[in-house]
């Protein structure tokens, strides 16, 4: 026989305090996201270089990174890292950077895609005025790639924002660690993980879906 | 025992090989078994987006949208610690991470499904309809048989996901790879090395599917460009 | 026929030279042993079938394509596509120091290349600004002065996507020249645009010849050539096959010379 006794009351209880944890869940996906956009423009580099010494290692940790499970990363960082080095992160920063290495990895292929598409002509006739390397990159490069770069990266955040779910298993108090503490007292797992999936649903679909309108106006604009 | 601890010291890891090893297998079963139901459900789901019934198209629709915007680690609980319990289920933690990870996984390659399916000429259709093929005929003999060159590559991308994702299936108690990992890295106090070790193993496996995915596709295409069938059907 | 000035304008008589260059890609020589030499106010024209190393030997004069081997001397200096073989950082070090020749030469490219996410003006001042170092209000009224002798007066503002192939053209020879270069190249400049617009760079070409600008030129339009050339050189497979005035070559009874120029000419 069924003993489970729904009771949605709990919702409205406890609606602000999820939300404060979907809050949390936000912040640590767009700290994440910062550091992706760094590490990952910095790997795309790597792998774009002229030295085939950097190519092969840029390769190889872009290829690391992203074959290794997020819960692995936010597990070897906040565990393994800390223990062996003796860095005290908390829980946010571990699974900020969790994050941030396993997006960084993903980003560095967006980058590479964006960089790749820029014309190597921009490149030559920057060099044929005289323009340096550096200011090449920031004033032709970069700004053509970044067009091609924005809807992708959209994607890669919104797997991160799911991504960043996991981190209350090592004690984040974001949305879910909410509804699993909450639960253990009122007992209204469902209710609570049904509210916190459909929150999650809405706003992952919605920034899919603003990626999707960015994409085909950004693609529309490009013709020339 | 020494009193000079090493700073790296796998020794525990090498003597917990068969235990990491059976959890790598229960992990990889586990992603096989979830993505073979993926393909199944998936071109379902693929096939009533493109019906003709507004209805299934609705259907389809929410259905792709839904498994692809919730997170695992969400759907998982739900599914054991949420639903189970309201119905009075109790579902073993083998087949409830399996039929997540399928349901998940569905989601996405029925968007591969069915634009694969709409990347087919459409030449291939009137001709296989001018032939007389019905509607049934033309999707099973034409269409899918070419569909599925053009999936391979997204479909492994999506096997490699489902591999990596087997590791939240740790959550609900399944004792794959990050299950027996965590446990060993706290009973020998070197998560360090056990983590590194899960991770390179998780790696091994990503590079072995990708590679067996390139070589499939290698494969097909140099026999893709017409096969006897389409040339005789395109004429 | 017009004759232009003739040798009387040339001045300095080994402005620029080019001593044994050479470039590989792969296994195919593209540039075998190269030597050119360029007076002041002289303007060279490079014809010859395609793919017969003429785009690549412009691309070595300012080094945007590095030559494996050879030297450029220009107004004196020499200059290496690298100063060490092994030393990576010296020769990125000595690669910022070549920023300042190919300052001092200007180019002009088949496919434009203006910047798409710069106005016109922008892809003026950029050079302005971080070359050399000119405050954006100088440079935007240099810009715009640049781009009306070009006319462009009305286009100041333009996005590149506004403009046509003629124009786009246009605003990369502006850009070229208001870093007062002291020696163009052109790179097929013409071959991108509608058969309407390509007499209107072709003029632009020419009056820079008038005024005296040393210039190097690749194209494939004969007409232009013998009637701007101080002197032509005709380029086969990586090699130079022949130099002369354009009624040197016009006369020429270098077989292959004669045989592209009469698969040309009709």
């Amino acid at each position: 026989m069924n003993s489970y006794k729904f009771d949605w009351n709990v919702i409205d209880k406890y609606f602000p305090e999820l939300i404060r944890g979907l809050g949390i869940t936000l912040e640590i996906s767009l700290v994440g996201m910062a550091i992706a956009l760094v590490f990952g423009l910095l790997l795309a580099m790597g792998r774009l270089s002229s030295m085939r010494f950097i190519r092969t290692v840029a390769n190889a940790i872009t290829q690391l990174f992203r074959s290794i499970p997020l819960f692995v990363m936010l597990f070897w960082v906040y565990y393994g890292l800390s223990l062996k080095f003796h860095i005290l992160f908390t829980e946010f920063q571990a699974g900020a950077l969790a994050l941030g290495i396993t997006g960084g990895a993903y980003m560095a292929e967006v980058f590479r895609g964006g960089l790749m598409a820029v014309d190597p002509g921009q490149r030559e006739a920057a060099m044929a005025m005289g323009i340096s390397r550096g200011t090449t990159f920031s004033h032709v490069i970069f700004p053509q790639a970044l067009r091609v770069v924005i809807p992708p990266s959209v994607n890669v955040y919104v797997g991160l924002l799911k991504g960043a779910t996991i981190v209350s298993v090592i004690g984040v108090s974001d949305m879910i660690y909410v509804a699993q503490y909450v639960s253990l007292q009122t007992f209204t797992p469902f209710e609570l993980y049904s509210v916190a999936g459909i929150i999650f649903v809405a706003l992952t679909v919605s920034i899919s879906g603003f990626a999707w309108m960015l994409e085909r106006r950004l693609g529309r604009g490009r013709s020339d | 025992m020494t009193s000079a601890e090493p700073f790296f010291d796998f020794t525990s890891v090498w003597s917990s090989m068969p235990m990491l090893l059976k959890g790598f297998g229960i992990a990889m079963a586990c992603a096989t078994v979830a993505i073979i139901l993926a393909i199944i459900l998936g071109l379902i789901v693929a096939l009533m987006r493109l019906s003709r019934i507004k209805f299934l198209r609705w259907f389809a629709f929410i259905y792709t949208q839904f498994f692809r915007g919730i997170p695992l680690y969400v759907l998982i609980i739900w599914v054991y610690f949420g639903l189970a319990i309201a119905a009075g289920v109790n579902l073993p933690a083998i087949p409830a991470g399996i039929l997540t990870l399928a349901l998940l996984n569905s989601g996405y390659l029925s968007e591969t499904f069915r634009s694969g399916i709409l990347a087919i000429n459409k030449g291939q259709v009137e001709a296989g309809t001018a032939l007389g093929l019905s509607r049934r005929n033309v999707m099973r003999h034409i269409i899918l048989p070419q569909a599925f060159r053009v999936i391979i590559p997204p479909l492994g991308n999506q096997y490699v996901d489902a591999i990596k994702d087997t590791a939240i299936l740790s959550i609900i108690g399944v004792p794959e790879l990050m299950r027996e990992s965590k446990a060993l890295a706290n009973l020998y106090y070197r998560p360090f090395e056990f983590y590194t070790f899960a991770g390179l193993l998780y790696l091994f496996a990503v590079l072995v599917v990708s590679r067996g995915i390139s070589v499939v596709e290698k494969k097909l295409s140099a026999h893709s460009a017409q096969t006897p069938a389409t040339i005789a059907l395109s004429k | 026929m017009s004759n232009l000035s003739g040798v009387s304008s040339i001045g300095e008589p080994e402005f620029l030279k080019l001593v044994d260059v050479s470039k590989t890609f792969g296994s195919h020589r593209v540039l075998d042993k190269i030597n050119l030499t360029v007076s002041e106010g002289e303007v060279l024209v490079i014809i010859g079938p395609s793919g017969s190393g003429k785009s690549t030997l412009l691309r070595c004069i300012n080094f945007i394509a590095a030559p494996d081997e050879g030297e450029v001397i220009f107004e004196g200096h020499v200059w290496k596509s690298r100063i060490s073989k092994y030393n990576f950082l010296a020769n990125r070090r000595y690669e910022q120091k070549l920023t300042a020749l190919r300052s001092e030469i200007g180019m002009v490219f088949q496919n434009f290349n203006v910047f798409p996410h710069m106005t016109a003006a922008q892809n003026v001042m950029l050079g302005l600004t971080k070359v050399r170092k000119q405050n954006k209000d100088l440079a935007r009224k240099a810009a715009v002065e640049a781009l009306t002798q070009v006319g462009l007066a009305d286009k100041v503002d333009q996005y590149p996507d506004k403009l046509s192939g003629g124009q786009k053209q246009r605003v990369a020879i502006a850009r070229a020249l208001a870093l007062k270069p002291k020696v163009m190249l052109f790179d097929e400049a013409t071959s991108s645009l509608d058969p309407e617009l390509v007499n209107g760079i072709l003029e632009e070409i020419r009056r820079l010849a008038k005024a005296g600008m040393t210039m190097v030129v690749v194209t494939h339009e004969m007409n232009f050539a013998f009637q701007v050339a101080h002197r032509i050189v005709f380029m086969d497979e990586g090699r130079i096959v022949e130099i002369g005035t354009p009624e040197e070559i016009r006369k020429t009874t270098e077989p292959r010379t004669r045989s592209f120029l009469s698969a040309i000419l009709n």
